[in-house]
């Protein structure tokens, strides 16, 4: 019975994306609408009767449908594993996924009957691809899901392909995301020369129990492939870049889902990382580096998506830095807690989008308070939940990781909750940016939209639901604030990923205050720069500093001319001294001497019999005589 | 002088010589034929002249030898020549229905 409810889950979005993608030119927008949506939410059913399962018995399930490859000792079962971290990540997958999606049939109402289609058909593809990544119980099938939401983000992110930045950014994301690709199948190789092993279980089962180089290695190469996945630094750069795709796939594939799969692979594989601890403080490391680099960044961008997109990356780096230090249980509540509240945000700012006619600029909002009261109210319960602002969920899950980090013993954990709190205080401060610029104050002069109009419903209530989870979701898991308090995500998943392995500090309480009034300080006091009719913006005493945050550390720079222009100059280089004179000039050469030699050879068919006859007999003469000269003298 | 050897023939021989030296001429007469005659008919007439000279070779060796795969070899080349004779007929009968020929040289469209 599970077993078959766990394929449906896998297949229904599959079916659909099928479906779609054969009859996208002929089929009805209203089908469209019920397909599209409709599959994702009957995966948020399957998924709940998983769910009711798992709350029963935390037994891990591995469905083993059939045997897909067996060849002398290698087998590799065509296997699922559904336990409670692959259905809280399904969870979020269907529902938050289902949301978005439902969303979208408002969202991209104005693309042709054709595009509608392919939109849903994309968009039910990627729900498929990260199923199959979140439910894999073998490595192969991992990687699987792993490239093939990849491909799903390539192809949503270029879905204006008529858009030359479009395609850019989506083949930069897809070369970006290979490098992760290419990490984890290297990884999965080295897994199998190293236990014999594909399956989770099997892996988990023959680990060694002490550190080793190997280990490391596997561990590094995982790592590569998270950091990717995930927009880390140093693989970070094709994130931003992303935001060329319409705000929904923003929503979904490049802040709710498919980036955190890198948190949840470090989750699934924190047996390897438990032991392997070079590569799990790299883990924490580079996600907390990321966070303040990102979180720096976000506070120059003009883009609203920007903006969201650089705190994706940051907040990302949280989750990293919480299953970087062993806090699995807390990560896991901040990916979800982040889904909610940037799945949100990011709804929200397309409301607004669509009310500006596609405008992005910030700056050329302003006073959207009074006009779209509903999305404003929405986007604020984002704003102050990214701002870690209590009682929204944002600031339950960050202050959790915070604390964690806080009170794990040893001065690297310490100093990487300084830069996480540095990191939540630059937060609090583009959150508040963000707010005042778009949504306070006066109406810019070159707003294109003299009277916005509110969302339609189906694109209100998704944004109104996500609002209220953020607001409440908080309630799911409150031992930031009462260190004795519930702890239903940690709880629910420590079968899997075990629990925090060291007790809470007392200092706890204090700090999660500090951290929450020096919050609250920032985003009001962004308001004094940003909340006036003329922005006084900080950055204009510092040039030096706001133009390096503008060019994004020059990493876009850096990466340019390293691997962009050497590859191009290689090519050109290649073009000209192999290209040219020796590919493209050898059947060229071949075939002018071709045409010139039978222009010759062509005189010597005269076309008279008598000519032939002449050559042939003067042939044999001539055969005869040399027979008989050479009889003659031997 | 080296015997060239006697050949059966009846009751009597015959100096292989004689026979050979026919066949040679036949030949001889045959190739100059085709190479300098114009008239289609009579090329092929010369074509089987060449190859019953050629027959003609092979049956004198064969008695002189005493083998029979000559004999049998000549029987071969006479149903070749029956054929070729069929074909190259065909071939003239098809041309003379699209127009009049009284010279192959005539037949050059095929020159490069």
């Amino acid at each position: 019975m599970l077993q078959a409810v766990a394929l449906a889950l896998l297949l229904l979005p599959a079916g659909g994306a099928l479906v779609l993608a054969v009859t996208a030119l002929s089929i009805p927008r209203a089908a469209v609408r019920l397909i599209g949506p409709g599959v994702v939410w009957l995966g948020f059913v399957a998924t709940l009767i998983l769910f009711a399962d798992s709350l029963q018995n935390s037994t891990p399930h591995d469905f083993t449908y059939w045997t897909w490859i067996k060849s002398g000792s290698f087998t590799l079962p065509a296997s699922l594993l559904v336990d409670r971290l692959s259905v809280f990540m399904c969870l979020v997958v269907t529902g938050v996924g289902g949301l978005i999606v439902t969303y979208a049939v408002g969202y991209m109402d104005h693309e042709g009957d054709a595009s509608y289609a392919r939109f849903f058909c994309y968009m039910d593809l990627f729900i498929f691809s990260m199923l199959l990544l979140v439910l894999a119980g073998n490595f192969v099938f991992l990687i699987m899901g792993w490239a093939m939401v990849g491909l799903s983000s390539y192809l949503l992110i270029g879905f204006y392909y008529w858009r030359y930045s479009a395609v850019i950014a989506a083949r930069k994301a897809f070369v970006m995301n290979v490098i992760g690709d290419v990490g984890l199948i290297l990884a999965t190789f080295a897994i199998f020369a190293q236990y014999g092993q594909t399956t989770f279980a099997g892996v988990f089962a023959a680990l060694p129990k002490s550190d080793g180089f190997w280990l490391e290695v596997i561990g590094f190469l995982l790592l590569v492939g998270a950091i990717a996945k995930s927009a880390q630094i140093p693989l970070h750069t094709w994130l931003p870049d992303a935001m060329e795709g319409p705000t929904p796939v923003s929503a979904l594939i490049h802040a709710a889902t498919m980036v955190t799969a890198g948190v949840y692979l470090i989750g699934r594989m924190h047996p390897i990382f438990d032991v392997a601890v070079w590569s799990h403080g790299a883990a924490a490391l580079i996600g907390t580096v990321t966070a303040l680099v990102a979180a720096t960044i976000a506070i120059v961008q003009t883009d609203i998506k920007r903006v969201l997109a650089y705190s994706t990356m940051s907040q990302i780096g949280y989750m990293f830095l919480a299953v970087g230090i062993g806090a699995y249980g807390p990560g896991f509540f901040h990916l979800l807690s982040h889904a909610f509240f940037k799945a949100l945000l990011f709804l929200g700012a397309g409301n607004v989008i669509h009310a500006m006619n596609d405008d992005q600029d910030m700056r050329r909002y302003g006073g959207l308070w009074g006009q779209m009261r509903t999305s404003s109210i929405c986007f604020l319960a984002g704003s102050l939940s990214l701002a870690g602002i209590i009682p929204f969920v944002g600031f339950f899950s960050k202050d959790l990781v915070l604390g964690d980090t806080f009170s794990k013993p040893g001065a690297f954990p310490q100093a990487l909750w300084v830069v996480g709190l540095v990191t939540a205080v630059l937060t609090a401060f583009y959150t508040g940016r963000m707010w005042w610029m778009a949504f306070w104050g006066s109406p810019s002069k070159e707003r294109p939209v003299e009277h916005p109009h509110e969302a339609p419903p189906v694109m209100l209530v998704p944004v109104v639901i996500l609002a209220v989870l953020t607001t409440v979701g908080g309630l799911l898991q409150v031992n930031a604030l009462v260190p004795d308090g519930w702890a239903l995500v940690s709880r629910f998943l420590s079968p899997v990923v075990g629990v925090v392995g060291w007790p809470p500090s007392p200092y706890d309480l204090p700090v999660t205050l500090g951290t929450l009034a020096l919050a609250v300080l920032l985003f009001l006091a962004a308001y004094n720069f940003y909340g006036r009719p003329v922005w006084r913006p900080w950055s204009a005493a510092v040039p030096w500093l706001q133009r390096l945050l503008e060019r994004k550390y020059y990493f876009d720079d850096l990466y340019d001319a390293l691997f962009v222009r050497t590859m191009d100059g290689a090519a050109s280089g290649g073009d000209k001294l192999l290209e040219e004179p020796v590919i493209e000039g050898l059947p060229t050469d071949v075939g002018i001497a071709a045409r010139a030699g039978a222009g010759e050879l062509s005189l010597t068919q005269s076309g008279y019999f008598r000519t032939y006859m002449l050559v042939f007999v003067g042939g044999a003469v001539t055969a005869l005589v040399l027979i008989l000269l050479v009889r003659a003298t031997s | 002088m080296p015997d060239y050897g006697q050949i059966q023939v009846g009751a009597g021989t015959l100096d292989a010589r004689l026979v050979l030296g026919l066949a040679f001429i036949l030949f001889l007469l045959g190739a100059v034929g085709v190479l300098i005659r114009r008239n289609p008919i009579v090329i092929l007439v010369c074509i089987e002249l060449m190859l019953n000279a050629a027959n003609l070779t092979l049956i004198t060796f064969a008695a002189q030898l005493h083998n029979l795969e000559g004999q049998l070899f000549a029987l071969m080349v006479m149903t070749v020549a029956a054929a070729e004779a069929v074909v190259g007929l065909a071939i003239l009968v098809d041309i003379f229905r699209v127009r009049d020929l009284d010279d192959v040289d005539e037949l050059s469209e095929l020159k490069g």
